[in-house]
């Protein structure tokens, strides 16, 4: 045979399976809605989520034993901030605990009746404040707004007690020295815009490979041989001819994915969106080949499609943990980190939260795109050797004797 | 008695499916639970994360500057892991994700701090990752007001007065923090008690539906149900008896392990934590079964359990609090079983409050709990009429 007829044997038979797993995607109910419509549509539940960013307004419950004009400032000054609405009072802690029993406040401030009486004599006063710690965002407003308003009521009286004849002077009693904060990437320090970016990632891989992985369960059912490779097949002679032909039809999908993704729904939800063209591409390129063959790899480790569905299921929630948009990369202990380098998901989702939402340039994130690409190879090459010990398979047992699909005895369930 | 023999016969025979037939009932039901307690309890051991790398661009190079860095390299949050030339160079190493934050000294500090004109620095942190950047600017903070308080009590001890003296004219006001039930707002304790019970309920949940979409695949359900002549709520009872007990000693086990073992804190008592679990194992079996009964296929019903218990993790709002969500999903957040559990949890097992105060909520997941009530019949008639299609 010429060189030119193998190789036209071979582009048509790459052709053949693209074609013929396009048509499974399409049939297969269960795969379109892990190709399709969980990229579509959980996306947009997951930013409607998290689409208002940040708490106001936290219920507080006040006990002012001190009924001063002082207590009354503080008060007044933490219910004026955006972070805590004081809704209730109560006449002593009991009372105010009873209150965030039932959920309707998520702190106590207690002001105890020598308050006014204390900083009138020049002491140190103090403002006890209870915190529900089950809400981590809500115990930080209600105690930083304490922390804050504290401080301002304290740089007043520091005023009024140096006696300063100008309002320069005045202010640098309150602040001798100025710091400034600045919150950077994400100003308003909101939840979305911190989270959201890595999900949107994470779900690319996910959907990726529940998607692949039940079409490959699917496949095994449909085919009477009951592997993943059929034997009655001629198109699907090579195990690198399939494993191409089915990577162009995910790729398709994935890149339609991809770009949906990491572009249409950041800016339908305005979370930060600061990346630059080309550097987005170079980065989800390699980041959607090594998903897809991560898939395909992951497809042959399990012999039920259902079973795909479990393991994807189970990791999803710590990868999110690996990949350090909650707990920081800084932290995370270095077995887990270890095991991170396994998922594309790890370095995908964080040169991804660089360059879309710190403006990274690819020189930035040259190190992530660079082991994407080592996985991506190493994936395809995985991917490969898996799929040539499924046609092995196939050829090791052509045709059993019992359909595979409905046994009627459950030899193993 | 009848109905008694014919239930325990259907939990010996699901017996015998978890142990010998079907090794993914192991996994999911033992090998991925342990894995998962032992993932987060390792991963967030710490509690809060420690020694967050931050940079600094120290344009004075002062005593009192580097007395800063000093300072904040000390807190136990934070460590000074660059010294940045320029404040570019620190955002470029920001944007590389080498540091969370750095702290910017401009040249002339020490001089404006010492006569009396009010220099200016500058923090800058990244909120990308929320945990990082709000503990590193807590540190920053600290460091720049012990930095402006230094000078005063220098020069209030040089005057004579007394260290109560100097505290009160520095902090007239200070606040008393009580972190009830989590001293330390340690991370372990707020994350590990909701996502490893989150995850089992989705486990529960997607197994329950698992269990019944395998007897339709291949076609024992018919035998199934003739164990029990053909009685559906004998036949379900004991077919899920077995899955609720080796949950119930699954979770019973984390729980031991992580209140007397890992010591983490809860004001509740025994019988709030044994309460709350039986309904949790109850309730997420019982939503596995009802979805089902919604769509009595093995992959749609277990599409539909595993998405809508992995959203139930988002909206059981432990993280970003339901109250901060739209009205429409703050009524949505009903249908999620974990919200209720986790609102249970948190009211009785954490702060130790009486339960008739989330009295709804264990309504809630009793209710989950009698929802497979309502497709019993199309369970049944699944189990004899349909076929399974790939």
């Amino acid at each position: 045979m010429s060189i030119f007829r193998k190789l036209k044997e071979h582009v048509t038979d790459v052709l053949y399976v693209w074609r013929d797993e396009m048509k499974q995607v399409i049939r297969d109910e269960g795969v379109l809605m892990f190709l399709v419509v969980v990229p579509l549509a959980y996306p947009l539940l997951y930013s409607w989520i998290y689409n208002n960013e940040t708490l106001h307004e936290t219920p507080v419950v006040v006990v002012d034993q001190s009924h001063s004009a002082l207590s009354r400032q503080f008060i007044n000054d933490c219910d004026a901030t955006p972070d805590v609405d004081v809704k209730y009072y109560a006449a002593d802690l009991d009372e105010a605990r009873a209150l965030v029993s039932r959920q309707l406040a998520k702190g106590i401030y207690l002001i105890p009746s020598d308050f006014a009486s204390r900083i009138n004599r020049g002491e140190q006063a103090t403002v006890s404040v209870y915190c529900d710690m089950s809400l981590m965002l809500a115990y930080k407003a209600v105690y930083q707004t304490a922390m804050v308003e504290s401080a301002r009521l304290g740089a007043g009286l520091k005023i009024k007690k140096a006696g300063n004849f100008t309002e320069h002077e005045d202010a640098i009693t309150a602040q001798p020295l100025i710091a400034h904060d600045v919150a950077m990437f994400n100003p308003s320090g909101g939840y979305g815009s911190c989270v959201l970016p890595a999900v949107l990632m994470l779900l690319l891989q996910q959907a990726l490979a529940l998607g692949i992985g039940m079409s490959a369960g699917t496949a095994r059912e449909r085919h009477r041989n009951g592997q993943l490779i059929p034997d009655d097949d001629p198109h699907f002679k090579g195990a690198y001819r399939v494993v191409w032909g089915k990577a162009l039809c995910y790729g398709m999908v994935g890149a339609v994915a991809a770009a949906y993704l990491s572009m249409a729904v950041p800016r339908m939800f305005s979370f930060p969106q600061l990346a630059d063209g080309k550097t987005l591409l170079a980065l989800l390129l390699p980041y959607t080949i090594a998903c897809i063959f991560f898939g395909m790899t992951v497809s042959c480790l399990v012999r039920y499609r259902e079973n795909v569905m479990l393991l994807m299921v189970f990791v999803s929630i710590p990868l999110l943990f690996l990949t350090g948009v909650s707990w920081p990369q800084s932290s995370i202990p270095g077995a887990w980190q270890g095991v991170s380098w396994l998922f594309p998901s790890t370095f995908g989702v964080r040169a991804f939260i660089r360059v879309n939402s710190m403006g990274a340039s690819f020189s930035q994130i040259l190190p992530e795109i660079r082991i994407l690409w080592i996985q991506a190879a190493a994936y395809l090459g995985l991917a490969c050797v898996v799929y040539s010990h499924q046609k092995r398979l196939a050829r090791k047992y052509p045709r059993p004797n019992v359909e595979p699909v409905v046994t009627a005895e459950p030899v193993e369930q | 008695m009848k109905y008694i023999s014919q239930f325990f016969d259907i939990a010996l025979r699901e017996l015998n499916i978890i142990v010998r037939k079907n090794r993914i009932y192991g996994f999911c039901m033992v090998v991925f639970p342990v894995l998962l307690v032992l993932f987060f309890t390792t991963m967030l051991d710490e509690g809060l994360p420690q020694d967050l790398p931050i940079g600094v661009v120290d344009h004075d190079n002062s005593a009192t500057s580097r007395g800063l860095i000093r300072n904040l390299d000390a807190m136990q949050n934070s460590r000074v892991m660059y010294h940045f030339t320029s404040v570019t160079e620190a955002r470029n190493a920001m944007q590389e994700g080498k540091v969370f934050a750095y702290l910017y000294i401009p040249e002339g500090t020490a001089a404006k701090l010492m006569s009396g004109r009010q220099p200016n620095i500058s923090y800058y942190y990244t909120m990308t990752c929320m945990t990082a950047g709000s503990m590193a600017s807590k540190d920053l903070k600290t460091i720049s007001m012990l930095g402006s308080a230094a000078l005063g009590k220098a020069t209030m001890s040089a005057k004579g007065a007394s260290d109560e003296q100097i505290m009160a004219a520095l902090q007239p006001v200070t606040i008393d923090a009580h972190m009830i039930a989590n001293p330390q707002s340690s991370y372990n304790y707020a994350l590990t008690t909701v996502f490893v019970p989150g995850i089992l309920m989705l486990f529960m949940a997607l197994l329950s539906a698992y269990a019944l979409g395998m007897e339709m695949k291949f076609d024992t359900g018919k035998e199934w149900l003739a164990r029990a002549d053909g009685n559906i709520l004998v036949a379900i009872l004991g077919k899920y008896s077995v899955h609720a007990l080796v949950f119930l000693l699954v979770i019973f086990t984390y729980q031991y392990y992580i209140f007397n073992v890992l010591h983490f804190p809860r004001l509740g008592g025994v019988w709030s934590i044994v309460r709350l679990t039986l309904l949790q194992v109850a309730a997420s079996i019982g939503f596995g079964i009802f979805a089902f009964g919604l769509m009595p296929s093995l992959r749609m019903s277990m599409s539909i359990s595993s998405l809508w218990m992995v959203l139930g993790i988002s909206m059981s709002g432990s993280a970003f609090p339901v109250a901060g969500m739209d009205p429409p999903l703050q009524a949505m957040s009903w249908l999620f079983p974990l919200r209720h559990y986790w609102m249970i949890y948190q009211a009785t097992v954490l702060n130790g409050f009486p339960v008739i105060d989330v009295w709804f909520h264990l309504v809630a997941l009793v209710a989950f709990t009698l929802l497979p009530w309502f497709v019993l019949r199309k369970v049944k008639n699944a189990m004899l009429n349909y076929v399974y299609i790939p």
